[in-house]
């Protein structure tokens, strides 16, 4: 296997490149894909399948010549790591834009992640979207005679964009640079897109879909900044090395520091620019550029000892987090996600809550090496509000795929929290078991929702009896969200997959907590709250669902269990919800997650950091793994996980309380979770009502400024025009013309009494006028020689 | 062959003349035969451009391993004032060249639904097309302004006889608009001129710029030869030629004289031109001509307007504003770029708030060419950034890229706007809906180009921008920053027009029934454009390839220039200051 190892770019470009390949092939093709497109669903499946056995092939290959585990970071040993070029956009005065890969464990892991569940849910969708394939009967849009829509079926149109989505998100994971990053970025917003508005003809489907864009590009925003900054002053957005060129890890933390954060010389440059520029211009001698670099490497100590160039450098990681913000629906920019759930099933379990939505949380992880601590305490920050209100609002929603999407939002919380307090292999944990409980969930959801054909709580109840299969996958799911496990069997902990991660995270907030008392509480009390309110508003989903007495009766007398090709992936995702984290894999020589993980975390990240600016200290991750540390946060999480499923059964199981008066008792409260805090009216209050109107007034100030300035100056000609048309003209000129010829004429008539025809009176004229002639030409003369 | 070459440039600007006065012959009942023809001839100018784009034949296809200027055509035209007949082809007109023979092929594809005075309409059209291809082929400056003028007459007509409603008022606005740009251009050429000495270049310099002079006997002189004759004239030799003005500009001292209120020749000669400019790329807040002469253009004339006559703005800007004016450049870069930025944010917001569907798509293209402005303006390589040209050679290279991507992406959207106004006959975004049922086909190319517009990845519209913004940190944080936050309010129009047009449960508006699918000849114009809009968008190296070596020089040369020239100048009036403040202290 392991001289297969320089192969392994080419697998996984391929592994990238066969979906983009069956969603040109639907693009083009679909007419020619069977009757109203079926064979696409199965084109689509078997690309993404291909996809799946080259990275689990890949997986193999890096696994066998660099084995999980082998890597030792007490030792500092740097991870293995594979980057390359792939070919060059631009070539920008020696330096290349391109697209190039970087390959290390955490690709390979998010490479197999991506891949199986895309193809358990590309299954499950050729079921779920079997409707498509007939024309179909839209309740949900209404044309204005009130009639339903009739429409063709568009069962082709998802798979194209299925596929588009799993090409950009695997792109994604495999970019080597953040300008590729930032294209797959804002490729999978795209797919999100069509996708949120699968059913175009919904008005709400459209406004979701519009909003989850511009929600993203908001953070796009950030990320352009945060990739200018690093653009600026590094010359480069390669991750890694690539041949000798250093990469911006390398530049951050370079092997000669021992791999410790340290601010680059670039950024110093170019904070330092006005400095340099007064070394220039105030220099005795005129400097050439050689003796002018020689200076300005001269000072680059004292400017890094005044700290220049550190505040780029928190811009650069502020400006990347910013778009891992709004890809990962944190706060202030998660309002886009419970919207989201406009599109499919299907398409809510892969995007926006395994993949998708988690690749924010993977662009932090990547980036982690240029994260200074204060960016990272805004992170964790982040990390931590939007745990608790993803958690709070999801208490209250009655839309079963809401409160999933809330709970996503929540759950993506925990990881940046988990990010944020230095816990880099927790919160990568977090990612990869969440997405596999949570697209079992989605699904499970789906399933319910195809069977009773409504989204809403209230009108379920008692379907464990219709649909088992759903019903028991889908405890398992909430089982692993709630991080049921028992901390110490055999000397080793057992439990589900949620259970391995959420420990980790508390372990890393309560070691943070222990350098930093004071953010650390606050953190610490906010994650072990959340782990209570994960456990109690899952578990009143699925009592509210599956338990009790159904509520509609109709709808249940309709449901019934799905078909097997639904099925069965549950039951793939469920085992793997159960058992994707466990460590006993290693028993049989399988690299296990919590060790896969480990190989990747980048070099450096195995010191405490300290913030230069503000007094914080991110412990490194070996500290919350010790005995002090573990047995108290394994008792808090398992005793916060069964109070809340008990609380929860409390109100929807054995109804001792009913959920209708404490709502009622706290009326305020319960009103602000269920209007979701006033996030959209605020937002829709103060920045899409600001923005239309600064743009009437840009409209406006057209019209009513410049043009009629324009306007005014064209009439303004035409008028100067008429007058002097006027007075210049008719008046002056003319005038003149005219007044000389009257003159002319009046002189010709005076003369005219002149000709009396007289022969004494002429004669007397001609002598008169000789004789004055004579005088003037003597005169003349006179006054000439004179 | 080389003489074939030449020949072959040459006849760009000609064989639209010959067939404007072919087409006057031609029968005026038989419309479908002048429409033809008209596009045989466009395509006459397409396929020799292809053939130079074309590696291969060394005595045709463009060199692109060469910066300079290629396929020089030089001939004396009126030699009294030596102007010259004077065409080349470099990085930085190729590009654009080759976009004019495709957008005005395209175009004239899309002219078949004109239907009346159809042969004067073909004539002005290819006249049109002389005047633009003129303009990018012309090194001489005298030569540049008479296409440039040449250009103008017939996009009146163009406008004022087969527009809209209001076609009167926008002919008419554009037209002055056009023409004061045009006045005041005309102004700095003069003063250029007559500021202009060939005697202060070296002959290395006169043979670098193809300086030309001919003896009694009609031959042409070798740079030494004229360098001697220039030696012993007493008087001033001025000069149109634009490689000479630049080679004046950067090396010598001609422009430099006081002019008024203590500014310079080539600080007031900047200016002008700028705005000359300015008006034609538009910028805020010369913009004005653009939306109404948009909004009243017929669509092909449209897809010319807003692909090929904008970008000569920009082609004025990065060929005749900054190598023959560096000083004044320098100075003024902040104000260049200020407009940019105010363009792009003004153009986005106006956009926004627009409700007539052609209107909208007007303004997003004074947006889209702040881009332009933005990173032709970027001088990043000063004292400060230790000289180092990648970041302005990056914004110079994305706004040309931006420029060529806008080219297809405009043009694709008021092509795809014309479509739909055939059928229903108004523009009213609020009317629309639906469209996505009714017409699958042509809404997924138009949904395509719309997002080429927006800048996403892998589409025309992206690199350029990606380019420009990345490239403006080093210039000024501020504006970059307000530059990159472009990109959420063009996501904001362009997706909202998207969901008012094309989504929704049913169109609301008149004339339904006429919604028929995109017919075959409108795919033909609309298939180019999006293939353009992918391959572009997913190889922009096959633009690169060409401007690469030309940027590289141009952006290499003025680097020079600032540490050379520039900053001993800046050392000189900081010591000045130095004195001053110390003759001051008491």
């Amino acid at each position: 296997m392991q001289t297969l190892l320089p192969y392994l770019p080419s697998l996984l470009a391929i592994a990238v490149l066969l979906p983009l390949g069956s969603f040109c092939a639907i693009l083009l093709g679909a007419q020619w894909l069977g009757a109203k497109g079926k064979f696409a669903g199965t084109l689509a499946t078997t690309a993404v399948l291909a996809s799946t056995v080259l990275s689990f092939f890949s997986a193999g290959i890096w696994f066998t010549a660099h084995p999980a585990g082998a890597v030792d970071h007490a030792a500092h040993e740097v991870p293995p790591v594979i980057t390359g070029h792939g070919y060059t956009l631009a070539t920008l005065a020696g330096t290349n834009v391109g697209i190039n890969y970087y390959i290390d464990a955490l690709t390979i892991v998010m490479f197999c992640l991506v891949t199986f569940i895309a193809t358990c849910i590309h299954f499950y969708s050729t079921s779920y979207m079997h409707d498509e394939l007939d024309d179909v009967v839209d309740q949900e849009a209404l044309l204005e005679d009130g009639e339903s829509l009739h429409r063709p079926g568009r069962y082709a149109r998802f798979f194209q964009s299925l596929s588009l989505f799993c090409f950009s998100m695997l792109g994604l994971v495999l970019s080597g640079n953040y300008l590729m990053t930032f294209v797959f970025w804002e490729l999978v917003g795209l797919c999100s897109w069509f996708l949120i508005g699968f059913y175009v003809e919904r008005t709400t489907a459209s406004t979701a879909a519009n909003k989850a864009f511009i929600v993203n590009r908001i953070g796009d925003f950030g990320m352009l900044v945060g990739m200018m900054a690093l653009w600026g002053s590094l010359g480069t957005l390669n991750f890694g090395d690539i041949d000798q060129q250093q990469g911006i890890f390398s530049q951050v933390r370079g092997e000669e520091n021992h791999y410790a954060l340290k601010v680059p010389d670039g950024m110093v440059r170019l904070a330092a620019g006005r400095q340099i520029e007064a070394l220039a211009l105030h220099a005795t001698e005129p400097l050439t550029t050689e003796q002018l670099a020689a200076k300005v490497n001269a000072e680059m100590p004292v400017w890094r000892e005044a700290n220049l160039g550190y505040g780029l450098l928190i811009i650069a990681g502020l400006g990347i987090f910013c778009g891992c913000v709004g890809k990962s629906a944190q706060f202030p920019l998660h309002v886009w996600l419970p919207d989201a759930m406009e599109g499919p099933t299907p398409v809510s379990a892969l995007v926006h809550s395994a993949t998708m939505v988690a690749a924010g949380v993977f662009l932090v992880a990547r980036s982690y090496p240029i994260f200074l601590p204060e960016v990272l305490l805004v992170v964790a920050c982040a990390g931590c509000i939007t745990l608790l209100i993803g958690a709070s609002i999801a208490l209250v929603a009655t839309d079963i795929k809401r409160v999933l999407a809330y709970s996503t939002i929540s759950q993506l919380g925990y990881m940046m929290l988990a990010l944020g307090c230095g816990g880099w292999a927790a919160g990568v944990m977090h990612l990869v078991t969440h997405a596999c409980f949570k697209s079992l969930l989605f699904l499970g959801s789906g399933s319910v929702i195809h069977a009773v054909q409504t989204n809403e709580m209230p009108q379920m109840g008692g379907l464990w009896r219709k649909m088992p299969w759903t019903a028991g996958t889908m405890l398992v799911g909430c089982l692993a969200i709630a991080g049921i496990g028992i901390p110490s069997v055999f000397g080793l902990p057992i439990g589900l997959a949620g259970y391995y991660s959420k420990d980790l995270i508390l372990e890393q907030v309560y070691a943070f907590r222990s350098e930093n008392p004071l953010w650390g509480s606050f953190f610490f009390a906010a994650a072990a709250g959340g782990a209570c309110l994960t456990a109690f508003y899952m578990f009143r989903m699925w009592f509210l669902t599956f338990w009790g007495e159904p509520r509609a009766a109709k709808r249940f007398d309709r449901a019934h269990e799905s078909p097997r090709v639904m099925v069965v992936p549950l039951v793939l995702l469920a085992i793997l919800a159960v058992c994707v984290a466990w460590p006993a894999f290693s028993w049989f020589g399988l690299p296990t997650l919590s060790r896969s993980i480990e190989q990747a975390r980048p070099a450096g990240i195995w010191a405490d950091m300290h913030g230069a600016l503000w007094h914080i200290t991110l412990p490194e991750e070996s500290k919350g793994h010790t005995a002090a540390v573990t047995s108290p946060v394994g008792l808090i999480e398992l005793g916060a996980a069964l109070a809340g499923i008990a609380l929860a059964a409390l109100f929807y199981a054995w109804k001792v309380l009913d959920p209708e008066d404490v709502s009622r008792s706290f009326h305020p409260l319960y009103h602000t979770l269920y209007r979701k805090w006033y996030f959209d009216e605020i937002y829709q209050a103060v920045f899409v009502r600001g923005t239309m109107a600064l743009a009437h007034c840009a409209s406006l100030l057209d019209r009513l400024l410049i043009d009629r300035l324009v306007d005014g100056l064209a009439r303004l000609g035409v008028g100067l025009a008429r007058l002097s048309d006027l007075w210049l003209d008719r008046q002056g000129i003319d005038g003149l013309v005219n007044w000389f010829a009257e003159q002319t004429y009046r002189l010709g008539s005076a003369l005219r009494t002149l000709q009396t025809g007289s022969l004494r009176q002429y004669v007397m004229l001609i002598v008169a006028s000789t004789v004055a002639m004579f005088l003037l030409i003597s005169f003349w003369t006179l006054a000439l020689t004179g | 062959m080389d003489n074939l070459a030449l020949y072959i440039v040459t006849s760009l600007i000609f064989m639209p003349v010959v067939g404007a006065i072919v087409l006057l012959f031609l029968p005026a009942e038989n419309k479908s035969l002048l429409r033809w023809f008209t596009l045989a001839i466009t395509l006459l100018v397409l396929l020799p451009l292809l053939g130079i784009a074309m590696p291969g034949a060394d005595w045709l296809s463009f060199q692109v391993g060469d910066g300079g200027v290629q396929h020089v055509v030089q001939l004396s035209w009126i030699p009294s004032f030596d102007i010259q007949f004077f065409l080349g082809i470099d990085g930085i007109s190729f590009p654009l060249l080759m976009l004019t023979a495709v957008i005005s092929l395209l175009a004239m594809g899309a002219s078949w639904t004109i239907d009346q005075y159809v042969k004067s309409y073909c004539v002005l059209y290819l006249l049109l097309l002389a005047g633009m291809i003129g303009v990018f082929l012309s090194l001489d400056f005298f030569l540049f302004y008479v296409f440039w003028e040449v250009m103008l007459l017939p996009m009146y007509f163009l406008i004022g006889v087969w527009g809209g409603p209001r076609r009167q008022y926008a002919a008419i606005k554009f037209f002055l608009y056009t023409l004061v740009g045009s006045v005041l251009m005309l102004i700095a050429l003069l003063m250029l001129y007559f500021n202009s000495d060939l005697r202060k270049l070296s002959p290395q310099q006169l043979t670098a710029s193809y300086v030309a002079a001919w003896d009694n006997g009609g031959n042409l002189l070798s740079a030494e030869k004229y360098k001697q004759q220039l030696e012993v004239s007493e008087h001033a030799v001025h000069t149109f030629n634009i490689l000479a003005l630049q080679q004046l500009g950067q090396n010598s001292d001609a422009f430099d004289q006081r002019l008024l209120y203590g500014k310079s020749v080539q600080w007031w000669a900047f200016v002008l031109l700028f705005v000359g400019f300015a008006i034609k790329v538009p910028s805020v807040p010369l913009h004005t001509w653009l939306p109404d002469a948009h909004v009243e253009a017929p669509t092909p004339i449209s897809m010319i307007l807003a692909g090929l006559l904008l970008k000569m703005g920009g082609y004025g800007i990065i060929r005749i504003c900054y190598p023959i004016c560096p000083d004044a450049g320098y100075d003024l870069a902040w104000l260049v770029c200020s407009i940019g930025v105010i363009s792009m944010v003004y153009g986005a917001l106006a956009a926004l708030a627009q409700s007539d569907f052609k209107r909208m798509v007007a303004y997003s293209s004074v947006s889209h060419m702040g881009y332009v402005v933005l990173g032709l303006g970027v001088w990043s390589a000063t004292a400060g950034n230790l000289f180092d040209p990648t970041a302005w050679n990056m914004g110079v290279k994305g706004a040309l890229f931006q420029m060529i991507g806008h080219g297809i992406s405009s043009a694709g959207m008021f092509f795809m706007v014309g479509v739909v106004y055939d059928r229903v006959h108004h523009r009213d975004l609020n009317q629309f809906g639906g469209l996505y049922g009714k017409m699958p086909v042509y809404t997924a190319m138009a949904m395509l180009l719309f997002f080429a517009g927006l800048g996403l990845p892998g589409l025309c519209g992206f690199i350029g921008e990606v380019f420009v913004v990345l490239s403006a940190w080093n210039f000024s944080p501020t504006l970059a920053a307000i530059a990159a936050a472009v990109v959420i309010l063009t996501a904001g129009y362009i997706l909202w027009a998207i969901q008012r047009v094309y989504l929704g449960p049913q169109y609301h508006g008149p004339h339904e029934e006429a919604l028929t699918e995109i017919n075959r000849r409108e795919m033909a114009v609309a298939i180019p454009l999006c293939v353009l809009a992918i391959v572009l968008g997913v190889f922009p190296a096959i633009v690169f390839r060409y401007m690469d070596k030309t940027v590289d020089r141009q952006v290499t040369d003025l680097t020079r220039w600032t540490e050379e020239v520039k900053l001993p100048r800046l050392r000189a009036a900081e010591a000045e200051a130095d004195q001053e403040v110390a003759a001051n202290e008491p």
